[in-house]
């Protein structure tokens, strides 16, 4: 399948923006076809269901349509996208572990795992599992994983993205990564 | 040499390639000599393998959409709500039908504020002013008031002189039938009457000790009102006792000084 991921400079990213604001549909379209990968990614990661990624891709759309009016020429237009797929995805989540009832709590999860990885290895899912245990990182930690890992930023970008420093960055991420290695060790064979 | 706990430390950024040349270059001696830190490494592998899986994964069912129908689906599903915002900052653009009640209110409560006010002007029972309408002076306040006070000071003074000039009379004669025709009924109520004259002006603080001794003559007089006609010469004598006790004709003549020089 073709696959058209179309390259955007900034400059032509705030040109875009203004038409949009003045009605401009096929400016749309343009930011819409140089972004829309990028944001399934996003949110197929957190997520992980094709369906619900798609849909978050267009709910992500429609949210930056409405709030088009208060992004200001010199704003990072791609860490502003990205943040509304972020939360979109993270809020989606949340609603569906509820509506499961599945557990929203570390320690039933850390149960779960424990119980998943001694009573059947075969049909225990770590993908599944990480995105729970993503799912239940502090914020920050998972800003920093989720714009490392999924959106490919280095700490430098991150740090600013976030406005914090890079050391910060570094040990947020590194808090983060503990967290799931300790979550994810009986099911990958480690020591914790 | 960094020691393990500093390179267990570093191993995420190690494995993320966020750590300087410098730094990846110490944390790989260190690795080479160091079997635990190896193992350490090995582990975290492993995450970093489950998560690019899922980065993987997501990267692959992105590459079996079709990318340009879901560009239009996703356009012509949002550009609907954006069709409606014309009306939307139409209706933003004249907000002032929102506050219409509340003018309405304000402008109906100035118009009857209006027309309340004329009557009662128009009808006399408001006026702006407190000059009288048939002046056409218009003097300073501070200097009517001025006026006012020596005026009724000139008069309190006349009305003392008059009492003082009785008083004397009472004093003087040693029966009543010798008082001189000055101390008439006729002559006591026309003092009387000259105090409640007075009355009016007596009520302005500074005239205070002024009144005091005013009304103790006037009480006097109205006794001596009373009795003249047949008054016995006890009742006299004790009129003439109460004059002296309380020193009135002393009084009349201290407060009348006074006025005289103006210290009230």
């Amino acid at each position: 399948m073709e696959q058209k991921q179309v390259k955007l400079e900034e400059k032509e990213i705030a040109s875009l923006v203004e038409r949009i604001k003045q009605g401009d549909r096929e400016a749309f379209m343009r930011l819409v076809e140089g972004y829309q990968q990028k944001v399934f990614v996003v949110t197929y990661s957190l997520v992980r269901n094709r369906e619900d990624a798609l849909d978050l891709v267009q709910e992500t759309f429609l949210r930056l349509y409405e709030k088009i009016n208060s992004f200001r020429p010199g704003e990072n237009f791609q860490g502003w996208l990205m943040q509304i797929a972020r939360n979109l995805s993270i809020d989606f989540l949340r609603r569906q572990m509820v509506r499961k009832k599945e557990s929203l709590d570390e320690l039933d999860l850390d149960r779960e795992v424990m119980a998943g990885a001694q009573s059947d290895p075969a049909r225990f899912n770590p993908g599944q599992m990480l995105q729970k245990a993503v799912h239940l990182l502090p914020p920050r930690q998972k800003d920093v994983f989720i714009l490392h890992h999924y959106e490919e930023l280095k700490y430098e970008e991150i740090a600013r993205r976030l406005k914090i420093s890079v050391g910060t960055v570094k040990s947020l991420h590194f808090k983060a990564m503990q967290r799931l290695k300790e979550i994810l060790a009986p099911q990958l064979g480690g020591n914790q | 040499m960094k020691d393990c706990r500093q390179v267990k430390t570093e191993l995420v950024a190690y494995l993320s390639q966020e750590l300087t040349e410098g730094e990846g270059v110490e944390v790989e001696k260190h690795l080479q000599g160091c079997l635990a830190c190896q193992r350490e490494l090995e582990e975290w592998k492993k995450v970093f393998h489950l998560v690019s899986e899922v980065k993987e994964e997501a990267q692959t069912v992105a590459n079996s959409i079709d990318w340009s129908a879901e560009a239009s689906r996703i356009v012509d599903n949002t550009w609907k709500p954006i069709q409606k915002q014309p009306e939307k900052k139409r209706s933003w653009s004249f907000p002032g039908w929102r506050w219409q009640p509340l003018a309405a209110g304000l402008s109906l409560g100035l118009f009857l504020g209006a027309i309340l006010t004329y009557l009662l002007i128009t009808t006399g029972q408001v006026r702006f002013s407190s000059r009288q309408p048939d002046s056409n002076i218009n003097l300073p306040q501070g200097f009517v008031e001025k006026v006012d006070l020596e005026l009724a000071r000139k008069q309190t003074i006349g009305y003392l002189e008059t009492s003082e000039y009785l008083l004397s009379e009472l004093l003087s004669n040693r029966k009543p039938e010798d008082f001189s025709s000055l101390l008439t009924s006729e002559k006591l109520r026309e003092v009387l009457t000259e105090k409640k004259y007075l009355n009016d002006h007596l009520e302005d603080l500074r005239l205070r000790k002024a009144k005091n001794i005013c009304d103790q003559i006037e009480m006097l007089f109205l006794e001596l009102l009373q009795l003249s006609p047949q008054m016995s010469e006890i009742e006299l004598e004790k009129i003439r006792q109460l004059v002296e006790e309380k020193q009135l004709i002393l009084k009349i003549n201290l407060v009348k000084k006074e006025l005289q020089r103006g210290e009230v």
